[in-house]
This record gives structure tokens, C-alpha cells and sequence, in this order.
């Protein structure tokens, strides 16, 4: 059937036509955002028509002197005519030049056509100019290098004891327990939950009148509330942040672990058992090295995501006294505050290049080690 | 008339090549099995006919009309999955009335029909059910019912009873059989199990790399294979294969088996010449020698290595030079391992094969493979 | 196995009375282990379960409770009023309707775009398609970050800035991928046996398609769906930049959270989890299917 060779593209056409959409071009524009900024300049005629040859540029709300002036009568679509002028002008250029020439009326304001010996340039034509201005920007912005170190500190932290705790609920469902299907689905839980309201149930447990100080208060471990978030303490608000992304972050790990273990034949957990292996034996010899595709899968999401966390910091923290390279994002790009989109771009490709970079890395990492294993043996 | 007929059918998967130019009719009213080692195209073949895969060349002609393009629904079929394919959504009552209300056939007479094929197969208490509620044997029937309600004439099954156990499988055999009979359905049977085919077909074609090798009666297969695979592969134990060599004897040939000649009979002759003074392959099935204690000139003498009695026969395997033979005797024939005994060839079921292209020097098997 | 190994052949009492023993003992430890694993399995659970007790404490305790110091783990006198009090602060139902409309509108489109894409990789082999495959892994996970500022400066250009609906294309772009995955393993687990035998028996590829692979795939495709709910749902970084006027209900909490209240910040985290709590429990027999199969 010769239709049949078509159908499996015309089925994917509008799904890869709206990734495309949505993936591709926005990449580009960020791209021109990042590494382009826009300026609007006047260029000067020689000649008081628009064809004539440039004599310069001039950039707008540059303020000029007016020479000389021309009035010309311009054709209307109903046949009359009426005044249009056109101005010799002089000013200085952005390289600090002096320039003459001649501007239509419509891209300068003037106080009063006829008379006025000044104006300033209002309009001119949109040139765009590759620059590293914005780049610059993001690396001599005091909260850059915290960003990126409060994020690789909560990456560290957060990543091997996802994989630690993902691990130990994957093996405690994988043995049976009587009710786990019921464990399943609690230990699956947070799956559905936002990092937000993640974020705003550790607030309530670590704020200053927050569950944990009730319970250190009424057992009468301590007289005063402990203040852990506040900004002499960065390290508790690490912590909670940690914990928050321990707790939420968890079962997606626990997921992929689980269904790399049921994908392990069970013939080779009895294998090992028949052989001798202890339980931790097991685990160390057969189940890891099997799960190692499962773990390598979800430790590049995990990376991947791990450069994203927002809501969570800053319902936590506030988001001023800790920040994270997607809340930078965020303030460079809100209207309210420093509304640059141009920097906010930047901050989002550093981001896409440090995450692939990292799973790049990783990727390398896991098959070089494959190597060094397969050439061993 | 429900008449089958593939012409030069070649499908390649890629550079592979599944089906090789076979060409064979199936007649009405017959039971036609596909039988062949995994691999060898069975299924390839079954589903092109099906119309579930193109051919790459070649025609299918089903009563008359030419189907090689058509689609599966247009091709006045059913079938009978391995797996069964029975859609667990829909009760019993509705996988078997599924081909019906596809043709939006009366609500009457789908019932009939329902009812009809649901006796027919002992299920017709179980209609209301869903197939998650029922047992592998169960659905087969569920299978079998929907691909006979449709009334096609035509009924293509690719290994049906592969998933029962072995009790259920001897007994749906004879079921399938006597019913498809019965209702006179052209069958198209695939099965890698050759005790199936030889029990069910009227005829049997056997498959090897995408070409059917012979195509004829249980029987004659059995004892007339066109060639080593064939002998090897149908009957357990399979064809016994001997190394022997043609000599010239006055105006005729003999094949002598160490000192030991055997005199072909005279058809094969004209084959035999063409041998002259060279190595050919000497066919014997287990069950066609006789076995006898003691020497005799027209005998050869044999030692046994080991001894199966398996009830109904002893199974004796012996050293005849450097081949090894099975011999299957009755079982009041007792011997012991390194006995010697001595067999005899009955003529007419000896084959003689090229040592090597593995073909049988016989007149028949040109006629066989026509 | 010959008789005579189960034979009466005697043995000592001393012998008997030690393998008893040996046995006892096994059993013990067999039972302390199923305890242990049972013990682990439970604090697990606590761990999980304990800060979702304790938010829907807060959100059912009066608001001078929960401004309360020490609190109380329980809601003493349970009460709506935090909750009432949320609800009817400003700014929340209208951005509780745009997040209900951006998920559905989501989920719509994701569904009608994926439906046929994971069809066509779950069932053809051709060229490309495990570039395809591998495509929808890597961007599943791209960063939401990268996208949300282009795309809300190109919006902006087009004129489209602050609209729900704007959202919705946005959300959609990001979990199209996770859906094309979660419906072709959906499809891929219908065996395509059935859609022959619907062929054999007389439907047309569409009809084969209507009549027995949809109904099969419908559940797993209910689930992906609701799974694409509730990442709408839960989603705030786009949604906080591509909305001003118009937020959704994580990007107004989150918006205002610096001058919100803690009764309105814990009621407002119970509201937003509730939704995905029903969603996960109904999905949670599809969850391998959607994030098993990216091993594979
Ligand atoms: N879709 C396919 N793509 C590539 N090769 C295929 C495909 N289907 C079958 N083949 C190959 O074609 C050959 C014949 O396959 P087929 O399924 O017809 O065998 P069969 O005789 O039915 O075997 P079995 O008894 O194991 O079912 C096999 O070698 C198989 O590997
Ligand atoms: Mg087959």
C-alpha cells in the first residue's frame, strides 16, 4: 500500500509542526534578544528627498540645529496639494561626529515649522546591532554567582538523596509489602503537586510560628521560637529548600526506578539469591548495574529540572535573600521590576547551556565508565 | 467458490526475502496446511493472502477475483488469530457478531448466526460474558465462532491451538477438523507441528526460506518427501538418511551400503545413472525396515547402541558403518544395546536422494512438485 | 526422589530438638525482616503524608488558630473560614476560572495533536522515527525557563500578551511531548492483532481504529489527559510571565505571596493540592506507563 508510507508523517505532521512553533522559534528570538539590541537612526540626504544618497545617521532624541529649510508641496490622493517640509539639520553622531543633511519633517519635531532654529529626532529607521551588552550585564550583576552557586548547591544536596530515598521506597514496594499498592499511590503523591505548594507546606512547617517550633515549644525543648529563615541563616534556608525538593521531587525518581526494576527479570534476583547474594549483595551486584539505564534516565531529568526550581525558593525565602538562576530570570524580565527581557533572555540560554552541558557530561560519564567495564572483562 | 489461487507471490522485508515466489491453489471445500520450521514465511504468507501486507509481487486470486490489492475487508474472509484478537471490550456474543454488524447483516439474522457458530462450538451458554472472564481454550472457541459466523467460505488460521495446553490441543484438533468439514469452509492452516498436519490437512504444503518445497497429501509427504529437509523434518523420528554409493550392476544400478548392496527400483534408474560411481543419500523411514535376529543375504547387519522402549514400540538407535539409524520395532522384539541385528529394506520405501543437492532421484517427485 | 529419604530413619532428640531451633529461629528472622521492610514502608509514607496532614490542618482551623502559637496538629473547632476567607479574597476566583480554562484548553489540544502522533509511533516503523522518539525524551524535559521569555516578548509583538488562551498554546508546546509518549505506549499496549481482526472482519482502517483500538486506549488516554491537567494545573513560570491582568491561580498566590497572609498561603496550597490528589489517585495505575517507558 503506497499510501501507508505517507500516513505515519501526516499523523505527526501538526504535533512536529507545533513543537516547531513553539520550540524553534521562540529559540531563535531568543536568541536575537540575547545577543541584539534594537536602535532607531535618522539618516541624513543629501538631497531633500527620501531617495537621495546618505550623508549620515542620527540617533533618536538627538537634538540638532536646523539650517536650513525647504518647502515643497505634496500631492494629495484627492488631487490638492499641501506644505511639506524638509529640513537641513546638523548634529552629533554616535561616534561623536559632526553630520549634515537633509530630514523630512515627519522624523523630527520642530516647534514651529517655519521659524524654530532647533529640533530633536523623533523617528528613523530600526537597525538591529549584535552586542554582548546584555551578556555583560548578567556577568557583572552582583546576584549572578550567587544564583548559579545557591543552584549547583541545591543540586548537589538534592540529587543523590532523591536517588538514596527513591531507591529504598522503590525496593520497599518491589518487596510485597502487605498494602502496597496503597504505598504506591502515597508514595506517588507529590508527583501531582507544584513546587509552589511545596514550597508554601515547608514554610508552614519552619516558619518562625511554624509547626516544628510548636512542637519544640510544647515539649519544652526550647523557651523562644527559633527564627530558621531569616538572612543570617542561609544554611537552614538551604536546608528547607532541600528538604521541600526531597519531598516533592522524589516520586518521579521513585517512578522510573520502579519500572526499571520490574523490567530486571526476576530470574536473576533468585539467581543471586540461589548463589548466596544477601540482600545488600544484591543490590550492589545485580540490581544496580541493571537499573543503571533507569538511573541515568532520571538522573539527566532531574539535573535538567533541578535548574528550573523556582516557586519553591521563593516561597520559602522570599526569593531576595536566596535567589536561583530562574527567579533572576524572572526579575530581569518583570515589567514591575527591572523589565529587560534582553537579560532575562540570556539568563534562560545560560541555563538551556549549562543543563544540556551537564547532561552531555553525564551521558559521557556513563559510557566511558561502560567502556572501562567492558574492556576490563 | 471459495478457490485460492497465489501466483509467483514474492514478498522481501527489505533486502530479506520472506516469500519466494511460491505459486499454489488451494481448491474449495479443502484443508490446506502451511507447515515449516519458524521462520520459513508461514505467517508472511497466511496474512498476504489475508491482505494484511502487500506483496511485492506476484497475484492472489480468491473465487475467481483477483484480491492483490484489495483490502482485508474486501476480501471475503476470516480468520483465526494466534493470539486470538479477541477484542476484550465486547462481550462474547459481540466479537462473534463483529464481522456480522460490520456487513450491518439484519439484527435477526446475526442473531441466528451468533447462536448457530456459538453451538456449533459449545460456548453458546457463555454469550453474555466478557473474554477476560473466560479460559484460553474458551476464547479459542470465541475465536473459532466469530471467524465461522461471517459465512465466508473462507477461513485462514495461523497456528490456533499453539497456546492450549497439549490435552486441549488433541481435543480441539479433532473438533476443528470434523466441524471445518462439516461446514465446508476452505482452511488455510498454518502450524509448525507436524502431527497437526499431518492429522488435519487434506494436503500439506511444507515451507523452507520462503518457498514451498511440497505440496501434497499427508501421506505422500510422509512417504514420498521431495527431498532431505522434507524426510527430516516430517515424523518423529524423523527419516533416517544413509550414506551409500552408485555402482553399475550389468544393465542396471545397484547402492551399495558397505558390502552391502541394495537394488533400487527401476524407475529411479535413469536418476541413478547420472550418480554413477558417486555418493547418495539412502532414505529410510524407522517404522519401514525389518528387523530380524538373524543374518540373511538380503539383510544388512547393524549394532545397537541403545534401547528406548517407549510402550507402543521399542525404539532401537544402531551404528550401520558411520551412520547412525533408528530402527522402531514392536516391542515383543527384545534386544539389548550392542546387540547385532540384522534389517532389510523393503524396496518401495527406500529413497534415494543427491548426495548433494538433498533431492529425491524419483520419478514422482517432478509430479509432486507440478 | 527414592523412598527412602522420607523414611522414618531415626533421629536423635538432640538432633530434632536443634533443628527445631534452626527453624524458629529462621522463621523469627524472616519475621523481623517483613517488619523492618514494613516499618521503613510506613515511615515512608509518614514522611509523605505529614506536611499534606498538616497544611489540611491549617486549612480547616480558624484563621486566629492558625495564627496561633504553638499550633495545634489538629483543627480544633474544624472550620471553613481560612478557606472562605481564601476563596473570597480578591483576584482568586477569576485566576481559579483561568487556571481551569488554560488546563482544559490544554488538555484539549495537547490530546487532538498527540492522538494521532503517538498512533502513528506507536504503530508504523519509518524513517525517522526514533529521531522522533527521541525528540519528544529530550524536550519533555527543556526548560520552561528558555521558552517563557521569547515566547512572552513574541506574544507581546503579536498582541496576544496576558490572554489565558495564549497560556494554553504555551502549556500545550510543553507537555505535547510527555503526551505523544504516554498515548503511543498507550496505543503500543493494544495489541495490533485486534486492529487486523477488525480488518478481517470487514471495518476500514478508521472504523478498525473507532471501533476497537479507541475504546481500549481510552482509559490510558483519560489518564494522560489528566495527567496534562494537573501539569497545567501546578505550572507557574509561564504562567507568571506570559500573564500580567490575567494570572492563573499559582501565578497570582505566587505574585502576591510576599504580602499574603498565612492563613490565606496555607489555604491557598490546600486548594491547589486537592485537585492534584483526586488526579494522581485515578492515575496511579498508569503512572509506569507514562514515565516507565522512557527506559526503553
Ligand atoms: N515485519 C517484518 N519485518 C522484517 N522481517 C520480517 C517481518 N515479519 C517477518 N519477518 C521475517 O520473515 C521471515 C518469515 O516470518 P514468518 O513470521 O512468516 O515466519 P513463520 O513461518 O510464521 O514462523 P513461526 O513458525 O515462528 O511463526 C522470518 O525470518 C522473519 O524474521
Ligand atoms: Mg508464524
Amino acid at each position: 500500500m503506497r499510501r501507508a508510507k505517507w500516513t505515519p508523517y501526516l499523523l505527526l505532521v501538526p504535533s512536529l509542526f507545533y513543537l516547531a512553533l513553539f520550540f524553534l522559534y521562540p529559540m531563535t528570538q531568543a536568541f536575537g534578544l540575547a545577543f541584539s539590541r534594537e536602535t532607531q537612526t535618522l539618516s541624513l540626504r543629501a538631497e531633500p528627498v527620501e531617495s537621495a544618497a546618505t550623508t549620515g545617521a542620527l540617533e533618536l532624541q538627538t537634538e540638532v540645529v536646523v539650517l536650513d529649510r525647504q518647502q515643497l508641496d505634496e500631492t494629495l490622493p484627492n488631487g490638492g496639494t499641501r506644505p511639506s517640509f524638509w529640513y537641513l539639520i546638523q548634529g552629533t553622531d554616535l561616534a561623536g561626529e559632526t553630520v549634515e543633511g537633509w530630514a523630512s519633517q515627519r522624523s523630527i519635531f520642530i516647534e514651529n515649522r517655519r521659524t524654530s532654529e532647533t529640533a530633536r529626532v523623533t523617528g528613523g529607521e530600526a537597525t538591529r546591532e549584535w552586542t554582548f551588552e546584555h551578556v555583560n550585564r548578567m556577568l557583572t550583576d552582583f546576584r549572578f554567582s550567587s544564583a548559579i552557586s545557591t543552584t549547583l548547591l541545591l543540586m548537589v544536596l538534592i540529587i543523590p538523596a532523591q536517588f538514596v530515598l527513591a531507591i529504598i521506597m522503590a525496593l520497599v514496594l518491589q518487596s510485597q509489602v502487605r498494602g502496597s499498592s496503597m504505598f504506591l499511590y502515597i508514595y506517588a503523591i507529590p508527583l501531582g503537586i507544584s513546587d509552589l505548594v511545596a514550597g508554601i507546606l515547608w514554610f508552614a512547617i519552619f516558619t518562625q510560628r511554624g509547626f516544628l517550633n510548636s512542637l519544640m515549644v510544647s515539649a519544652g525543648l526550647i523557651d523562644l521560637p527559633f527564627i530558621f529563615i531569616r538572612a543570617e541563616n542561609i544554611s537552614w534556608m538551604i536546608s528547607i529548600i532541600v528538604l521541600a525538593e526531597i519531598w516533592r521531587a522524589t516520586s518521579i525518581v521513585m517512578i522510573i526506578v520502579v519500572s526499571g526494576l520490574q523490567a530486571i527479570p526476576k530470574d536473576y534476583l533468585e539467581a543471586g539469591e540461589v548463589f548466596g547474594a544477601s540482600m545488600w549483595q544484591r543490590l550492589r551486584h545485580i540490581i544496580l548495574p541493571l537499573l543503571k539505564p533507569s538511573l541515568q534516565v532520571a538522573l539527566i531529568l532531574r539535573t535538567i529540572l533541578a535548574f528550573q526550581v523556582f516557586a519553591v525558593v521563593i516561597a520559602i525565602t522570599g526569593g531576595d535573600i536566596l535567589t536561583v538562576l530562574s527567579n533572576e530570570t524572572f526579575r530581569w524580565y518583570d515589567p514591575a521590576r527591572f523589565n529587560n527581557p534582553s537579560v532575562a533572555a540570556v539568563y534562560a540560554g545560560f541555563i538551556m547551556i549549562v543543563s544540556l552541558a551537564i547532561s552531555l557530561f553525564y551521558m559521557r560519564a556513563v559510557r566511558s565508565q561502560d567502556e572501562a567495564t567492558k574492556s576490563a572483562t | 467458490m471459495a478457490e485460492i489461487v497465489i501466483e509467483n507471490a514474492v514478498k522481501k522485508f527489505g533486502k530479506f526475502t520472506a516469500i519466494d515466489n511460491v505459486s499454489l491453489t488451494v481448491h474449495e471445500h479443502e484443508f490446506l496446511v502451511l507447515l515449516g520450521p519458524s521462520g520459513c514465511g508461514k505467517t508472511t504468507l497466511l496474512r498476504a493472502i489475508a491482505g494484511l501486507g502487500m506483496l511485492d509481487s506476484g497475484r492472489i486470486i480468491i473465487g475467481g477475483k483477483d484480491v492483490t490489492y484489495l483490502a482485508p475487508r474486501e476480501r471475503g474472509i476470516s480468520m483465526v488469530f494466534q493470539n486470538y484478537a479477541i477484542f476484550p471490550h465486547m462481550k462474547v456474543f459481540d466479537n462473534i457478531a463483529f464481522g456480522l454488524k460490520m456487513q450491518k447483516a439484519p439484527k435477526a439474522q446475526i442473531q441466528e448466526r451468533v447462536e448457530n457458530a456459538a453451538k456449533l462450538l459449545h460456548i453458546e451458554t457463555m454469550l453474555d460474558r466478557f473474554p477476560s472472564q473466560m479460559s484460553g481454550g474458551q476464547r479459542q472457541r470465541i475465536a473459532v465462532a466469530r471467524a465461522i459466523a461471517v459465512e465466508s467460505g473462507i477461513v485462514l488460521m495461523d497456528e490456533p491451538l499453539s497456546n492450549l495446553d497439549a490435552l486441549l490441543r488433541l481435543e480441539m484438533r479433532a473438533e476443528l477438523k470434523t466441524l471445518l468439514k462439516r461446514l465446508g469452509v476452505t482452511t488455510i492452516y498454518v502450524t509448525h507441528d507436524q502431527i497437526e498436519a499431518m492429522s488435519m490437512g487434506d494436503r500439506i504444503a511444507v515451507m523452507r526460506n520462503g518457498k514451498v518445497l511440497q505440496l501434497d497429501q499427508p501421506t505422500k509427504v510422509y512417504d514420498l518427501p521431495v527431498d532431505q529437509f522434507v524426510g527430516g523434518f516430517i515424523g518423529t523420528p524423523p527419516m533416517n538418511f544413509l550414506h551409500g554409493h552408485v555402482h553399475q550392476n550389468g544393465a542396471g544400478y545397484v547402492v551399495r551400503l558397505g558390502d552391502f548392496s541394495l537394488t533400487p527400483p527401476q524407475d529411479v534408474h535413469p536418476a541413478l545413472a547420472q550418480q554413477r560411481d558417486k555418493p547418495v543419500i539412502i532414505g529410510i523411514r524407522a517404522e519401514c525396515m525389518e528387523p530380524m535376529k538373524t543374518a540373511s543375504p538380503d539383510a544388512v547387519p547393524v549394532t545397537i547402541d541403545v534401547v528406548e522402549p517407549l510402550g507402543a514400540q521399542n525404539l532401537l538407535t544402531a551404528r550401520i558403518g558411520q551412520d547412525t539409524i533408528k530402527v522402531s520395532t514392536h516391542p515383543d522384539f527384545t534386544v539389548s544395546a550392542g546387540e547385532t541385528i540384522w534389517l532389510r529394506f523393503p524396496e518401495n520405501k527406500v529413497r534415494y536422494m543427491d548426495a548433494d543437492t538433498g533431492r529425491a532421484l524419483a520419478a514422482e517427485t517432478e509430479k509432486a512438485l507440478a | 526422589m527414592s523412598a527412602e529419604t522420607f523414611s522414618n530413619a531415626p533421629v536423635s532428640v538432640a538432633q530434632a530438638q536443634a533443628w527445631d531451633a534452626q527453624r524458629r529461629r529462621a522463621r523469627i528472622q524472616l519475621r523481623l525482616r517483613r517488619a523492618g521492610v514494613y516499618v521503613v514502608a510506613v515511615a515512608l509514607a509518614v514522611w509523605i503524608l505529614l506536611p499534606i496532614w498538616l497544611i489540611a490542618n491549617m486549612a480547616f482551623s480558624t484563621p486566629q488558630d492558625v495564627r496561633a502559637f504553638p499550633k495545634s496538629f489538629f483543627p480544633n473547632p474544624i472550620s471553613l473560614e481560612s478557606i472562605s476567607f481564601f476563596l473570597n479574597a480578591q483576584g482568586i476566583i477569576p485566576s481559579t476560572g483561568n487556571s481551569i480554562f488554560v488546563a482544559i484548553v490544554t488538555v484539549v489540544l495537547s490530546t487532538i495533536l498527540a492522538v494521532p502522533a503517538g498512533y502513528a509511533i506507536a504503530r508504523y516503523v519509518f524513517r525517522g522515527r526514533d529521531a522522533i522518539r527521541l525528540v519528544m525524551l529530550s524536550v519533555r524535559a527543556f526548560p520552561i525557563v528558555v521558552l517563557a521569555v521569547p515566547l512572552a516578548v513574541i506574544f507581546l509583538q503579536l498582541g496576544i500578551f496576558d490572554q489565558p488562551f495564549t497560556l494554553a498554546l504555551m502549556h500545550t508546546a510543553l507537555t505535547l511531548p510527555t503526551t505523544i509518549l504516554v498515548i503511543s505506549s498507550v496505543f503500543a499496549s493494544v495489541p495490533f492483532e485486534f486492529e487486523e481482526a477488525a480488518q478481517v472482519f470487514g471495518c476500514t482502517p478508521l472504523q478498525a481504529f473507532f471501533q476497537v483500538v479507541l475504546p481500549l486506549a481510552l482509559p490510558g488516554i483519560a489518564a494522560s489527559a489528566i495527567l496534562t491537567f494537573v501539569l497545567s494545573w501546578n505550572e507557574v513560570f509561564a504562567a507568571i510571565l506570559l500573564t500580567l491582568s490575567n494570572r492563573t491561580l499559582p501565578a497570582h498566590i505566587l505574585y502576591n505571596l510576599d504580602k499574603s497572609s498565612d492563613p490565606f498561603k496555607f489555604a491557598s496550597a490546600f486548594v491547589m493540592l486537592v485537585p492534584s490528589l483526586i488526579f494522581i489517585f485515578f492515575i496511579r495505575r498508569y503512572l509506569f506507563n507514562m514515565w516507565g517507558q522512557i527506559n526503553k
